[in-house]
């Protein structure tokens, strides 16, 4: 019996986080537990750029755990780890504050499970770790315990368990079909209404139109190192998912990319009604996600590229949550300045800017897509834009809330972010797209990335002049809201009768008025007499 | 020596049962002692055979009664996963309950009874025949009256004859078609499938539709449930016994025999009662959660919970496809440690807080945070988040469903999760989220209440974690299902 | 032999001597008396062999002309659980104060009325004479009849004087019908009467004494007498009464139906026995479930107790003789008479204890007591257990005969009556029990009986369960003998 086969590492990624979340409980480490949140994803940064390989097995764990990692789970962990390791340290001024072990013991649970989902390669690790990931981001979302973050917490739990159920049984529906446990043989085995659910789970977590209507509420309730995970990393989650499951032909692609493309658009425009800047940066998210959702279901080389694109969306979105919470600290003309600059360039390069890390992504995605996509999505980098424009001038508005030591320290983090999201698509261009290092410089691709940032500089400022109407975050969400509570609530009941009580009519069916007259004599007698004829009659036929 | 140990495995039950009757109140020590020692006893004797039963070792001890009356006990490998679930249980609940009771009243008759209770419970696992079941399923029942009607207020002498109303009623109809069948086939025996030919398939409709009711009752199927909510008016460990190990499970352990022991599952197949039965389990499954809902007291919740959980043993049972069984027979195992936790934790807040209803529960995860850490545990598990133990089982039910062509189950799973989740969450926020009354009370001074609770959320725990492993319950579980019923 | 003569002629010498001798002196005789029955009755059982009943025949002589007396496993069977009864009666009887307190008159006719009784029951068990069962028949009503009136209550010397005239009427009957058979065929021997030739008047014959024997056995509707004779008795007398003496007559309808006469059995008339006893399990439960006296309670159990044995008639008898089920039919209702005569004797020696202590046999009066007196409450648990049928006890062990013999006969009725009759007795059984162990409003008595007095029932209760738990022994004891009528046709 081996209890481990295989490289350790990919484990130990996992298992260290967990044993992080235990320590944090301990009396004598709970003050200080914010300070290992850095420290959690450091294996699994290590696993992601060491040449680590193999497939890692533990039989006895779970339901035989398997781990593994491919190209687009290496890219992804890798983002991933250094989008927890860059919040952890940003989530060091909150060490002071109440509660603050239980806010890091749940940080590296959901970075345990955000790491799993990557890794795994059986359906029940899969999902342990899509459970762990989706469930215990709740408490990120809660922390702060202000009514709204328990609205947003409400809203979110409710349909992450909905999500829940739908992916268990999908991923049942899809063992059955395979008669395996093993990722590779359940999506070849897969068949589409068992891929309907799956993708019901895995839109729920990726904020798919139109199950996206918690991630606008969640995200900015979330402290903003929360907020910069959440969007950045654990949305990927229910990407890695559909890459993992998704047939490379499938009934449901034409669906997917509707809607993909809807969310693309639609929340870009909404969220240019919100007032928050966080939330604009989560409608953000739904938006670029559904970017990501069409182009998985492009398929083909478009979809190799995709873990390519969300690295950098990823980076770039951490890196504009974590500003938004330095430009609250900055009160200086400087402080300011420098915020903006930032954020500017980030969200160029969201928008595909030329030569930032985001056309980079867009170029490499680009490939093979047929040409009415490659228009759209350029069209669509034009509301990215537009929608990040209206971010910028929310944020420029945002009033300064409190006061922090080392606010340099706190902006070199997203600055750092930034730096990865516009530098490492750089890095990675050859291995993730075959083609020349020079070929994102070409005039051709400059003019394809260049025209959509032109149309949004000449369009920014009418925004800024006419902004349109405001409105509260979460869109189709009331009547959700409205059904969620009424599952959520115990309606009280009186208290009646659980267990019927009952009574045998005994008076009714033997009155005493017979049994006396049973004991009357001349009763009595005319019966036994009655009885000798009849006994009699009866012994001779 | 070996056909001694399941007369042993009763009498480490019986004995200190026997002896609790006589002692006086205030000779707190030896009984115990006593408790904790036959608990103890039974416990090395189940490891002992463990991996006897595994390497394919068989106990057996036959008691002739009359002619067509034997009393048979056997271990086989689903006797010993009842066994040692009851054993474990069992020695977690007596530690509890001594340290519940303290100096309470009428200690002697409570412990003589509660070991009685478990006796009866061991029984039934061991039952080897169809009668031999039948007179330990009787005995559960009577020694469990006195349990359930201990504190003797109006509200528990009213759910003990609730209880009887219930039982007695449905073990005659049990009775009626134990005597039916066996008056076709003569006595019946588990390990071998009897011959049903002799009666005609309306029959055997019949009787296996009785033995449903019989057995059903106490599994609390829907609409045969009603005893079990209002019996919460019972002590705490009575009820963690009771929706854990005893009662409820004897019931569902009844179904598990009757369709693969006495049936078999291929006539039952070919009478076409499994799906009736399926659609009855899913029925209650959902029934339970709904009504748990609309509770505002903590037990009467876990109680209709139980209503709920249970029918998923009798649906894996119904469905009776590889996974469907085993994933009914290690929720048999994942269900009770979760629903003791649960209990335990219920049972603490009552007796450290004095908070019977959900409303009391706020703010209390940090005033108890073992406590409370265990019970969202068990909640968690309850809902079949992973890596708890339940997420293992509707795997398993899933699969098995699918297996048995029954992808409607699937809709039952999910929407069992979702009330699940619904009725469990809140109470979770209450505990964690919500500011406590000023004048809340509440501590963990007393560790042999908590460390029960704590040791029960764990296995929850490590049965979900290690389920692949061959010893964990889903392991055994399918040791089982490949020996005895996929012959 | 020597011990089935010890067992007719100590308990007459003994009531003789009852007569004679001092109080005192009666009450030292008594447990002595009881332990030589106890012995006489243990060597008879032993020396029971296994193939054929012991018999003995008085003088030598064989029938016609002389008396023949038949130990077969019934009457073993029979004669053990009165020497039990009997034993545990009369402890409870000296111990208890209740003879004396009615007065000396009660006090000195206890003894030998007692003890009557019993030389008659063994007496009726064992003959193998019809005109020899009449006598011992008439003994047992003298007897019994005198025991209901010992209390010397106006109800008592009421319910006594109704009980004799019952009593009287069936005797009329069946010494009718003896009449008869003696005039047809010239003897009463029961074993010459099964090789006669069939006769015009046999018929006749028999349905006057089965209707005599019915009303005597209290079978509904005839069972008015017993609730008020039962319920007035001393608790002592009351047990042997409502555990014993029902069982003697009982005995004597099936030496008729199944010994004397089988071949007259007519399928008609046995159902008609067994609608009644189904009639006496409804019509008794559902009185007991209405009274509020204690032992009324428990004396119309006993009636709705005795309608279960009129089952054997269909399901043993007539067509049903030669037929594989027969034997587990026959074998059953004996088993449930003797779990019956056990456990009804524990209940009533337990309501009598309660009475000592409140006074009354109200059952308000009986709340709580079960903390008080947790013994004597666990006996009466105990006891309903075995009435109720529920296993292991050895009502539960008859029940499943006789359920099994009736579903192999596809008389399923029977079956349903039986499961029925259970629950109902649950029902009414469960009343008293949940008072008793309901928490008490007030401080418990101040006088307890003795743990001695309160293991008395106990142990009759208990013996009740491990007839259920042991019976593979009884189960043999009743086999040897059986009449053919009943014999195991396969």
């Amino acid at each position: 019996m081996t209890l481990i086969a295989g490289p350790l590492l990919p484990l130990a990624a996992l298992v260290w986080p967990l044993l992080l979340a235990g320590l944090s409980v301990l009396p004598a480490v709970r003050h200080n537990a914010i300070r290992l949140l850095p420290l959690a994803p450091l294996p699994g940064l290590w696993l992601a750029l060491s040449g680590v390989d193999g497939v890692t097995s533990a039989p006895d764990l779970l339901l035989g755990v398997t781990l593994a990692l491919e190209p687009g789970g290496r890219i992804l962990l890798g983002m991933t780890a250094v989008l927890w390791c860059i919040a952890g340290l940003a989530a060091q001024p909150m060490a002071r504050r109440p509660n603050a072990a239980l806010f890091a013991g749940f940080w590296c649970l959901t970075l345990a499970g955000n790491l799993g989902v990557f890794l795994a390669r059986d359906v029940a690790t899969f999902y342990v770790a899509f459970a762990a990931v989706s469930l215990t981001s709740w408490f990120l979302i809660v922390h702060d315990r202000t009514a709204e973050a328990f609205r947003a917490g409400r809203v979110y739990i409710v349909i992450a368990i909905l999500g829940e159920v739908a992916l268990l049984l999908g991923l049942i529906l899809g063992a059955q079909a395979a008669g395996s446990l093993a990722i590779a043989e359940v999506a070849a085995a897969i068949e589409t209404p068992a891929m309907g659910l799956l993708v019901a789970g895995f839109g729920i977590k990726a904020g798919l139109v139109p199950l996206h209507v918690w991630l606008p509420l969640a995200h900015p309730a979330a402290p903003v190192p929360g907020s910069a995970v959440l969007s950045g990393a654990i949305v990927k989650a229910g990407l890695i998912g559909l890459l993992l499951f998704l047939p490379p032909v499938s009934a449901l692609g034409p669906i997917l990319t509707g809607l993909g493309l809807a969310g693309a658009f639609g929340a870009a425009v909404w969220g240019l009604t919100q007032a928050n800047p966080k939330a604009v940066l989560a409608y953000s998210t739904v938006s670029q996600m559904g970017l990501m959702v069409m182009l998985v279901a492009a398929g083909g080389a478009t979809r190799e590229a995709v873990p390519y694109f969300a690295m950098h969306h990823g980076l770039a979105k951490g890196a504009l949550f974590l500003l938004v919470g330095v430009a609250l600290i900055s009160r200086t003309r400087w402080q300011r300045a420098l915020c903006l600059v930032l954020g500017t360039v980030t969200a160029a390069s969201v928008a595909g800017a030329p030569l930032t890390g985001g056309a980079l992504s867009k170029a490499a995605v680009k490939q093979g897509l047929e040409p009415w996509a490659s228009h759209l999505l350029s069209l669509s980098s034009v509301f990215t834009g537009l929608l990040l424009a209206w971010f910028m001038f929310r944020l420029a508005r945002l009033e300064p809330s409190g006061t922090g030591p080392g606010w340099t320290a706190r902006f070199l983090l997203p600055a750092l972010l930034a730096a990865l999201a516009l530098l490492a698509p750089w890095a990675l261009w050859q291995d993730w797209t075959g083609l020349e290092q020079g070929y994102p410089a070409k005039a051709d691709s400059l003019r394809d990335a260049f025209w959509p940032v032109a149309v949004v500089v000449v369009l920014a400022p009418f925004l800024a002049r006419w902004p349109m109407p405001t409105q509260p975050p979460g869109d189709v969400l009331s009547a959700l809201v409205r059904l969620g509570r009424r599952i959520a609530s115990a309606r009280p009941r009186p208290p009646g009768k659980i267990a019927p009580q009952f009574r045998l009519p005994a008076r009714q069916i033997a009155p005493s008025a017979l049994e006396a007259a049973f004991g009357r004599w001349s009763n009595a007698g005319t019966v036994l007499l009655l009885l000798i004829p009849l006994i009699l009659v009866l012994l001779l036929v | 020596m070996t056909a001694l140990l399941p007369l042993l495995l009763l009498l480490t039950s019986l004995v200190p049962a026997a002896i609790s009757f006589f002692l006086a109140q205030d000779s707190y020590g030896l009984r115990n002692a006593l408790n904790l020692g036959g608990a103890l006893l039974k416990a090395g004797l189940i490891v002992a055979m463990l991996f006897a039963v595994a390497g394919g070792a068989v106990y057996e001890t036959t008691i002739p009664l009359a002619p067509g009356l034997v009393l048979l006990l056997k271990i086989d490998a689903l006797a010993l996963l009842f066994v040692s679930l009851s054993a474990a249980l069992w020695l977690l609940t007596t530690i509890y309950a001594i340290a519940y009771f303290g100096t309470k009243p009428q200690q002697s008759r409570f412990f003589g009874f509660f070991s009685l209770c478990v006796f009866a419970t061991t029984g039934i696992a061991l039952s080897g025949s169809l009668i031999s079941f039948f007179i330990f399923f009787e005995l559960l029942t009577l020694s469990t009256w006195p349990l359930v009607s201990h504190k003797q207020d109006a509200a528990s002498l009213r759910a003990a004859r609730s209880y009887l109303l219930y039982a007695l009623p449905c073990s005659t109809l049990l009775l009626v078609a134990i005597v039916w069948l066996e008056s076709a086939t003569g006595p019946v025996l588990f390990d071998e499938t009897p011959d049903l030919d002799a009666l005609d398939r309306s029959s055997q409709q019949a009787i296996f539709a009785l033995f449903i009711v019989g057995v059903g009752m106490k599994a609390a199927i829907v609409p045969l449930h009603g005893w079990l909510p209002s019996a919460m008016a019972a002590p705490a460990p009575v009820s963690a016994l009771l929706h854990a190990v005893a009662v409820v499970k004897a019931g569902a352990f009844g179904v598990v025999r009757v369709v693969y022991d006495v049936f078999g599952v291929a006539r039952v197949t070919d009478l076409g009662v499994g799906m009736p039965l399926a659609v009855l389990a899913s029925a209650t499954i959902l029934w339970g959660s709904i009504r748990a809902l609309q509770q505002t007291e903590i037990k009467k919740r876990l109680a209709y919970s139980t209503v709920s959980q249970v029918s998923c043993i009798v649906l894996g049972a119904a469905l009776a496809s590889p996974y469907a069984v085993i994933g009914g027979l290690a929720h048999l195992v994942h269900q009770g440690l979760m629903k003791i936790t649960l209990f335990f934790c219920a049972g603490i807040y009552d007796e450290r807080a004095g908070v019977r209803d959900i409303a009391g529960l706020d703010g209390l995860g940090w005033r108890m945070p073992w406590t409370s850490a265990c019970f969202s545990l068990g909640a968690l598990g309850m809902i079949g988040l992973p890596p708890l133990a339940g997420f293992v089982t509707k795997i398993y039910l899933g699969i098995g469903a699918l297996q048995a062509e029954a992808a409607w189950v699937l809709a039952v799973l999910g929407a069992s999760t979702l009330l699940n989740a619904a009725y469990f969450l809140p109470l979770l926020a209450r505990l964690w989220f919500r500011e406590a009354a000023p004048d809340a009370r509440g501590d963990e001074r007393v560790p042999a209440l908590v460390v029960p609770a704590v040791v029960a959320a764990l296995a929850a725990l490590g049965a979900g974690l290690l389920a692949a492993s061959p010893l964990s319950p889903l392991g055994w579980a399918t040791l089982i299902t490949e020996r005895e019923y996929l012959r | 032999m020597t011990a089935l003569v010890a067992l007719l002629a100590l308990p007459l010498a003994g009531a003789l001597a009852a007569v004679v001798l001092p109080h005192g002196a009666v009450r030292g005789m008594v447990p002595a008396l009881s332990v030589a029955m106890l012995a006489a009755t243990a060597v008879l059982v032993a020396g029971l062999s296994a193939q054929a009943p012991t018999r003995l025949k008085l003088g030598q002589w064989p029938p016609p002309v002389g008396i023949v007396l038949e130990v077969d496993g019934l009457a073993a069977a029979l004669i053990a659980m009165t020497a039990l009864v009997m034993t545990a009666a009369a402890l409870a009887a000296l111990r208890s104060e209740q003879p004396a307190a009615a007065g000396a008159r009660a006090a000195f006719g206890f003894w030998p009325l007692m003890l009557l009784l019993w030389a008659a029951l063994n007496a009726v068990f064992v003959s193998r004479d019809l005109f020899n069962l009449y006598v011992g028949l008439e003994l047992l009503s003298l007897a019994s009849v005198g025991l209901v009136a010992i209390g010397g209550k106006p109800e008592a010397l009421a319910a006594a004087m109704r009980y004799m005239l019952f009593a009287l009427v069936g005797s009329l009957l069946y010494l009718a019908g003896v009449v008869l058979v003696y005039a047809a065929h010239g003897t009463l021997d029961i074993g010459l009467l099964a090789d006669r030739t069939p006769a015009k008047p046999d018929a006749l014959a028999l349905a006057l004494m089965t209707a005599g024997l019915m009303a005597k056995t209290a079978l509904f509707p005839f069972h008015v007498w017993l609730p008020p004779a039962h319920g007035s008795a001393p608790a002592p007398a009351s047990a042997m009464l409502s555990a014993l003496v029902p069982k003697a007559s009982f005995v004597i309808l099936l030496r008729l139906w199944f010994e004397a006469m089988p071949d007259r059995a007519q399928d008609g008339a046995l159902v008609l026995l067994a609608v009644l006893g189904t009639a006496a399990v409804i019509w008794g439960s559902l009185r007991a479930l209405l009274q509020t006296r204690l032992k009324l309670v428990v004396a119309y159990s006993t009636v709705a107790q005795i309608g279960y044995l009129f089952l054997v008639f269909p399901l043993a008898g007539g067509g049903s003789a030669e037929m594989p089920w027969s034997a587990g039919a026959w074998t059953g209702v004996l088993f449930l008479a003797l779990a019956h005569g056990l456990a009804k004797a524990a209940m009533f020696l337990a309501v009598g204890q309660w009475m000592a202590v409140t006074g009354s046999d109200r059952l308000d009066a009986m709340r709580g007591l079960a903390t008080a007196m947790p013994m004597t409450s666990f006996a009466f648990a105990l006891a309903a257990v075995t009435l109720v049928g529920l296993p292991p006890s050895g009502g539960f062990t008859g029940k499943y005969l006789l359920m099994t013999s009736a579903f192999a006969a596809g008389q399923w009725m029977w079956a349903l009556v039986l499961a029925g009759g259970g629950l109902l007795a649950a029902a009414y059984l469960y009343r008293p029990l949940a008072i008793l162990f309901a928490r008490a409003d007030a401080p418990g008595p101040a006088t307890l009986p003795t743990r001695g007095m309160q293991a008395i029932p106990l142990c009759l209760a208990g013996a009740a369960i491990a007839l259920g738990i042991a019976s593979e022994t009884p189960f043999e004891l009743l086999s040897i003998g059986r009449p053919a009528a009943a014999e195991d046709g396969s």
